[in-house]
């Protein structure tokens, strides 16, 4: 399937790569989502692609085509289910101009359950065209940096990246500690033994961890009275969260094969400077220096990682390509959710994800935790902070705001296509 | 080396840890402080005693930091690419330029090797170059190591259990690779190996490189207090070659060479100048080491990183007619060396 230019180039790349299935669940809404006619054409396309691709498997199994067939199953799926519901209510309403007065009696009774139907399969619908995100199923690094400003923040740090360490142990997810590096500018201890954090990064080895904590990117504030304040003053300040995609180990091919020039993970490998942090001299068997901290430039961006966190310098290497090879992915991915942005409606682009965006506050003083976006508010502090099920409730509120996002941008995306194509859907879809 | 000021003791102990200032003198900045303190603490934590936690962990900070202990005779072992090397006094503890030198030379062999690889490592120490080849090649390599020290070659053996009981290496490893006491200067020695000539494909080693000048100059005081000498300088005089007394090994190593022909050879050397002394001694060799002569590199620490522009080469001449590339990034590491008339290595 070629596409016009109009697409969104992303939306179609990762339509193609990941398939659809879009996991949450959604919430429960009043309104039933219109329907945009290109999301319908581009659903009807897909159903009859999957109608053959079936055909074809009947009676010739082949792991291509089966593969995807899967990826297209849910929106052929629910795009049956919508056109059922919506041939009941035409028939529905029929009847209802019916000459039997017991037939449209019974016509009246069906009405509303057949609006329902048609109305929560309009949504599955939308659903599951909404694109999974390219990363969805990967494992993630929770990077957490303070903001600028004083040693609050660096404490604060602290605390923001053992509530995401708690919460993973809650959760049962496997995580590292890929890089803890204490601040080095301070003496002090903040309150509950807060060390001052520079920059810290957490890998969460479980599969689909991307999608679970991409939500928790941005600026978390908190509002508390420091430890090391005399006069009880409240204080403001920030904390940079980061989600990056990350490859396990030993990730298989196929998925985000990163020896393929085509994959956000590629990178030229001429295009790395590679250093060794060790102290110059001679070297070898004159020194015996356990430290063998390892540089890494990406030069055509200017990235720049460096890990000194093992004693293994074939560990720190490998750590270090693996931290380059995400941050670069998820600047490949800005830039692309950047270009649709434009595309978008302005109304839309405050739900963008960006790291100046604040997205949480953290407020000790009135044991409250306020996620802005999901419009949440939640008490109990000290279990969020613990990672508990306050902090989980949190999170899947996120989770529900950022699907929320995800359709309203799809939708937003056909609409500014039908726009720019400026014409009927019919006409656009080339062959 | 300048004395630290007292205000980073202060701030080591405040935030770090009152450990944190033992360490301070020899790890003298308060990250590498923070990073050797958090090893030792992985370290205890990871193996079991009576002695209490804090206890056992100031008795580490003290043997590494007041007596300059290296760390690596402390917790008893050193990474080397994904194996865990045992570690013990009186055997040198392995060096990550000669982890990445190995990897390097890994990289550039060819992949379709029809018959099992036979290599040699001489003056192996904790043996960890064979074990690294092996845990790198395919399960069918043969490794031998050879070295005069009893304990290095009871480590080396203990090195082979402990990586196979770890899972780093197959069970099979424990056939594939063997070492033996045997001091490469000894008359019978080449013999003794049983090769025929032409028969081995790789041979490598990395001697002690040392001289007595440069010992006690340049090499760092917990080097010389806590490794065994007889690793680092060579202890054999080089009046029978005509070189450097710190490259009597090389001179010997060519004379091995020249006998058993191996289609490759892999030196790790102290610095450029050694690296260029040694390049010219296989340049200038006679008889059967001819073969070599036109197929000589040398490597830099990171070999495999491009330091130019591409299409430059960095060359040196090391005899009035020869030139040989150098390759990669940082000081002189090694000298690489292959047979002309070998089809495969081309
Ligand atoms: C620099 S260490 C190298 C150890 C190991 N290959 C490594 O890279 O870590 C040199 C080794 O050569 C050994 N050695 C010294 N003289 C020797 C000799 N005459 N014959 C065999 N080995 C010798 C020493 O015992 C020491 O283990």
């Amino acid at each position: 399937m070629s596409a016009a230019p109009w697409v969104c180039r992303s939306c179609v790349r990762s339509l193609r790569r990941i398939g659809f299935a879009q996991q949450f669940v959604r919430r429960a809404s009043t309104d039933s989502v219109k329907l945009p006619p290109a999301l319908l054409e581009r659903a009807r396309f897909l159903t009859a692609e999957h109608d053959q691709l079936s055909a074809q498997l009947a009676t010739n199994f082949d792991e291509k085509i089966a593969k995807r067939a899967g990826e297209v199953h849910r929106i052929a799926d629910a795009f049956k289910k919508f056109e059922n519901a919506k041939a009941s209510l035409q028939e529905l309403e029929g009847l209802l101009k019916s000459d039997d007065a017991e037939m449209r009696e019974l016509a009246q009774d069906d009405l509303a359950a057949t609006h329902d139907q048609l109305a929560e399969s309009s949504r599955n619908l939308s659903v599951a065209l909404t694109p999974k995100h390219p990363f969805a199923d990967m494992p993630c690094l929770i990077e957490v940096v303070p903001g600028p400003g004083g040693t609050e923040g660096r404490f604060f740090a602290d605390t923001v990246f053992k509530m995401y360490q708690a919460y993973c142990t809650n959760k049962g997810f496997r995580t590292k500690v890929v890089q803890y590096l204490a601040a080095d500018s301070t003496g002090e201890k903040g309150g509950d033994g807060e060390t001052a954090l520079q920059e810290a990064v957490l890998e969460v080895m479980e599969e689909g961890a991307y999608a679970h904590f991409r939500g928790e990117a941005g600026m978390h504030r908190v509002q508390r009275v420091p430890a090391t304040e005399k006069s009880g003053r409240t204080h403001t300040s920030a904390v940079a969260v980061w989600v990056l995609p990350s490859f396990a180990e030993n990730a298989t091919a196929s998925d985000g094969d990163w020896d393929n020039p085509e994959s956000d993970f590629y990178i030229d490998p001429a295009e790395v400077k590679s250093e060794k942090m060790r102290a110059s001299g001679a070297g070898g068997q004159h020194v015996n220096k356990t430290e063998s901290a390892i540089r890494l430039t990406h030069i055509p961006t200017g990235i720049t990682v460096s890990m000194q966190d093992s004693r293994s310098q074939h560990t720190n290497r490998a750590d270090a390509w693996r931290l380059l090879r995400s941050r670069i992915a998820q600047k490949r991915r800005e830039a692309r959710e950047e270009a649709a942005r434009a595309l978008r409606s302005s109304v839309l682009s405050s739900a963008q994800l960006t790291r100046g965006d604040k997205i949480r506050t953290y407020n000790y003083g009135q044991d409250r935790c306020t996620d802005h976006r999901a419009g949440l508010d939640v008490h109990n502090l000290p279990d969020v902070l613990r990672g508990g099920d306050t902090l989980g409730k949190v999170i899947n509120a996120v989770h529900g705001w950022l699907t929320e996002k995800d359709i309203q941008a799809l939708l937003a995306d056909e609409e500014a296509a039908a726009a720019a194509a400026n014409a009927p859907p019919k006409g656009r879809k080339g062959k | 080396m300048p004395r630290l000021p007292p205000s980073l003791f202060w701030r080591a102990r405040k935030q770090i840890s009152p450990f944190a200032p033992l360490l301070l003198p020899v790890c003298r900045t308060l990250d590498s402080t923070a990073n050797e303190l958090r090893w030792i603490k992985q370290h205890v934590n990871s193996t079991k005693s009576l002695v209490p936690r804090r206890l056992r962990i100031w008795q580490a900070c003290l043997k590494r930091g007041d007596r300059g202990m290296p760390l690596q005779y402390v917790l008893g072992t050193q990474p080397f690419g994904p194996l865990e090397i045992l570690c013990r006094p009186g055997v040198l503890i392995p060096r990550p330029e000669t982890e990445s030198l190995i990897y390097h030379l890994h990289s550039i062999l060819p992949r379709h090797s029809s018959q099992p690889l036979k290599i040699l490592d001489l003056c192996t120490g904790t043996g960890c170059i064979p074990l690294l080849l092996s845990s790198l090649l395919p399960a069918s390599t043969k490794i031998s190591g050879v070295d005069i020290s009893p304990q290095a070659i009871s480590l080396s053996r203990e090195n082979l259990t402990h990586n196979i009981t770890l899972s780093h290496l197959p069970a099979s490893a424990s056939k594939s690779i063997n070492f033996t006491k045997a001091d490469i200067f000894s008359p019978g020695f080449v013999p003794s190996l049983g090769y025929k000539p032409g028969e081995l494909d790789i041979l490598v080693s990395n001697p002690p490189y040392i001289s007595s000048h440069g010992f006690n100059t340049t090499t760092e005081r917990s080097v010389r207090l806590f490794e065994p000498k007889l690793a680092l300088v060579p202890q054999v005089t080089a009046e029978q070659y005509d070189c450097e007394p710190e490259d009597v090994f090389y001179a010997r190593l060519l004379e091995i060479i020249s006998v058993l022909q191996p289609k490759r050879v892999l030196f790790e050397v102290g610095d450029l100048d050694q690296a260029a002394r040694v390049a010219a001694m296989v340049v200038r060799g006679k008889g059967a080491l001819e073969v070599y002569a036109q197929a000589v590199e040398i490597w830099r620490d990171e070999p495999g990183v491009d330091s130019h522009e591409e299409g430059v080469t960095e060359k040196m001449g090391v005899d009035e007619e020869a030139e040989v590339e150098i390759k990669g990034q940082g000081n002189g590491r090694g000298v690489y060396f292959w047979r002309r008339d070998d089809q495969e290595s081309e």
